[in-house]
């Protein structure tokens, strides 16, 4: 393969109607990464995932995976990825061999190798004691689980992640990590991860794009990110200051503390790096006889790097229903 | 091919973890059969009927007679002897009664002194088919009267009708048979096939199997193929117990070509109604949708299919839809083998007319087909 990207789009665009989901989507996403895109709900995340797993064609543009278009090469892109939808889409009503069978079987793999590549996965995924039960008795940690073992049933170069963890309880998220970080250490797999789980995407990913109305607003690492970023790390101190000392003054003179305040004996700091800073901040103050009675610090996270981008969290993604649900409702009324 | 397969494999699969669904295939069409069988035999029975004698005459004492001839022998009627004409038209408005006859008096004494007389009959004709039964027994009723008078020498030259049936007596239960395959038959077209699809996309799970190198031909094919083996083997069921619960013993009327003919029409017709309903239902989203249509279209296809009704008796409009329609050739089909022993000359013209419908609907379902999301 060379140097040819798991992942690249050219001024991608799609459009529903009159809504424009993707506006010139160009992402490039290299071989091997674990690659995260983070954008709130109705970002087109969705949108640009689908179209990369052939679900939907692109209005314009052009996507390739692995070097092969995402419309003329459906088949290839199909052998080439495996894909963990949104929903959980397992046979509610067979057991995870027989899921796990059956979707080997539509990639057409041949028997041995299927039973060798699901007593693996089952394994992997920790699920071998329970392979022959029923999927409706699973919870919705062992189904998201099994879900992605059946992306991975045809060994694919990429795997696509859509909001793995959503709707998980903090247990079941923490077990998915982990499998995926094992996913990630193991296999010389490109991962695409889609989230709004901050600390997901901090957690795992090496590079992370911001995409929001339908384009890509940053790409980096999640360093690089929070270094584009004005904002600094927070420490908000409660102190008991003599009369004459002035606490804004002292930590002022430092030069990693950006802005100093002090508000009813709360002095609020933004620093650089709290944890590096802190000590020199207490340091400054000790010297001016200010006691400190209590200290909070605030580091910078994903998630204002992401409010910082897009102007907000999250809200509500507009969902494509079904044509019979409002038929005959004005679309201006808002179906 | 082996794609296929896994599709087939995975619907059977999930259609046996179901067997209420399977239960409920079997007994709805042989419930129909009970109902349908036994509230509409062909022939009206008990239709209660006011008579009033006002003359007291031996001829209207006949025709009484004859009245209770009928009411004993085909049950046609229930009599119920009214003295007060009253009370006669009141029961009649009110629904006690679907007719009121009234002998009046001097009936007897006009029919022997001028050869003629007449008969009240006050008839419910808000009840179109009862009317015409109770107007037709009356006159059979009246016809054994008037033929006394008939000189003997006339009656040379009568015409008397001997009537001939020319297949074993079936009953009106049994010819319901071919209705109740063919329900059946709808039934589990409609319950698997394309409903597969529309659950899938329901339940999200369909992004699932479109995400795979599945092709349009495997997801569609091996549809139809499990939905045609689910219901050929679901209507041969109903087919048996429906034959057993009306007196019809398949294994001693039915040669084993006939048997092979059957489960070919069966087979024939399940394949046109899969691929109907994969064409109209083929882009559904919502079980609700094929609810809806299905109820529609079991009863816009079952009616005017000749199960219950002739179709030569149709209006214009009527039997041109039921020439397009294929219950129609697999209702036609599965009498002309099941009740006149009929061979493939017989039926070749519905075998080929479903064959044909079968390969093109499956053709367009296919290629209509909506591989994206």
């Amino acid at each position: 393969m060379g140097d040819v990207a798991a992942i690249e789009t050219e001024s991608l665009v799609k459009r529903f109607g009159h809504i424009e989901a993707l506006r010139g989507v160009d992402l490039r996403v290299e071989q091997g990464e674990f690659f995260g895109l983070l954008g709130p709900n109705g970002a087109g995340k969705t949108t640009l995932i689908r179209i990369l797993a052939t679900l939907l064609r692109p209005t314009t543009g052009k996507a390739l995976v692995c070097g092969h278009d995402v419309v003329r090469e459906c088949t290839e892109v199909r052998h080439l990825i495996g894909v963990v939808p949104q929903a959980m889409t397992c046979d509610l009503d067979l057991t995870a061999r027989e899921n796990l069978d059956i979707y080997g079987r539509f990639y057409g793999l041949p028997k041995k190798e299927r039973t060798e590549q699901i007593d693996y996965l089952l394994g992997m995924i920790g699920l071998e004691e329970r392979a022959e039960s029923l999927v409706a008795t699973y919870s919705g940690g062992m189904r998201r689980r099994l879900e992605v073992a059946r992306a991975l049933i045809h060994r694919p170069a990429l795997l696509i992640l859509d909001e793995p963890t959503l709707g998980l309880d903090p247990q079941s998220r923490y077990v998915v990590w982990k499998l995926l970080e094992k996913l990630k250490e193991r296999y010389s797999l490109t991962i695409l991860l889609t989230t709004h789980y901050m600390e997901e995407a901090e957690a795992l990913c090496s590079r992370v794009a911001i995409i929001d109305h339908g384009n890509i607003i940053a790409v980096d690492t999640v360093e690089g990110l929070k270094k584009s970023v004005p904002e600094r790390d927070r420490v908000e101190l409660t102190i008991d200051s003599p009369p004459d000392a002035d606490p804004v003054q002292a930590v002022k003179t430092l030069k990693e503390v950006k802005t100093a305040e002090l508000k009813e004996g709360v002095l609020t700091l933004t620093v650089e790096n709290s944890q590096r800073e802190l000590p020199l901040i207490f340091e400054a103050l000790r010297k001016k006889d200010v006691k400190i009675k209590e200290a909070k610090s605030t580091h910078l996270t994903l998630e204002d790097v992401f409010i910082h981008y897009t102007g907000r969290p999250v809200r509500d993604e507009a969902r494509k229903v079904s044509f019979f649900i409002g038929a005959g409702v004005p679309r201006k009324w808002g179906r | 091919m082996r794609r296929m397969f896994a599709i087939i494999e995975r619907d059977l699969r999930k259609f046996l973890r179901n067997p209420l669904v399977m239960a409920v295939s079997i007994v709805m069409p042989i419930i129909y059969l009970l109902i349908l069988g036994n509230s509409f035999l062909g022939e009206l029975k008990n239709l209660p009927i006011a008579v009033i004698d006002r003359d007291g005459g031996v001829y209207a004492e006949r025709v009484l007679k004859n009245l209770e001839a009928i009411e004993r022998g085909p049950s046609t009627i229930a009599i119920y002897r009214v003295s007060s004409e009253g009370e006669a038209m009141r029961g009649l408005k009110e629904g006690v009664f679907k007719a009121v006859v009234i002998l009046p008096q001097g009936f007897s004494k006009h029919l022997v002194k001028r050869g003629r007389t007449e008969v009240g009959l006050f008839i419910d004709n808000s009840d179109v088919v009862s009317a015409n039964t109770l107007r037709t027994a009356l006159l059979s009723a009246l016809g054994s009267v008037e033929r006394d008078f008939i000189a003997v020498r006339e009656r040379t030259h009568g015409v008397r009708v001997r009537t001939v049936e020319v297949h074993p007596k079936i009953d009106y239960d049994q010819t319901l048979i071919p209705g109740v395959v063919i329900m059946a038959i709808f039934l589990g077209a409609l319950t698997t096939g394309v409903f597969n699809i529309v659950m899938d996309r329901f339940l999200g799970t369909d992004e699932s199997i479109l995400l795979t190198p599945l092709t349009k031909t495997d997801i569609v094919g091996g549809l139809v193929v499990s939905g045609l083996i689910i219901t050929t083997l679901l209507a041969l069921v109903v087919l048996g117990l429906s034959s057993l619960i009306s007196g019809i013993y398949l294994w001693k009327t039915l040669t084993l070509g006939g048997f092979i003919g059957v489960v070919f029409i069966v087979m024939l017709s399940t394949l046109s109604l899969q691929g109907l309903l994969f064409i109209i239902l083929g882009r559904a989203d919502h079980p609700r949708v094929v609810g809806v249509l299905g109820g529609f279209l079991n009863v816009i296809l079952f009616f005017p299919s000749g199960a219950v009704y002739p179709v030569e008796s149709f209006p214009y409009l009527l039997r041109l839809f039921a020439w397009v329609n294929p219950e129609t050739y697999s209702v036609h089909a599965l009498k002309t083998v099941l009740f006149k022993g009929a061979g493939l000359n017989a039926i070749k013209g519905d075998i080929l007319f479903l064959a044909v419908f079968a390969l093109v609907s499956i053709a367009i379902a296919t290629l209509t087909f909506k591989r994206e999301l």
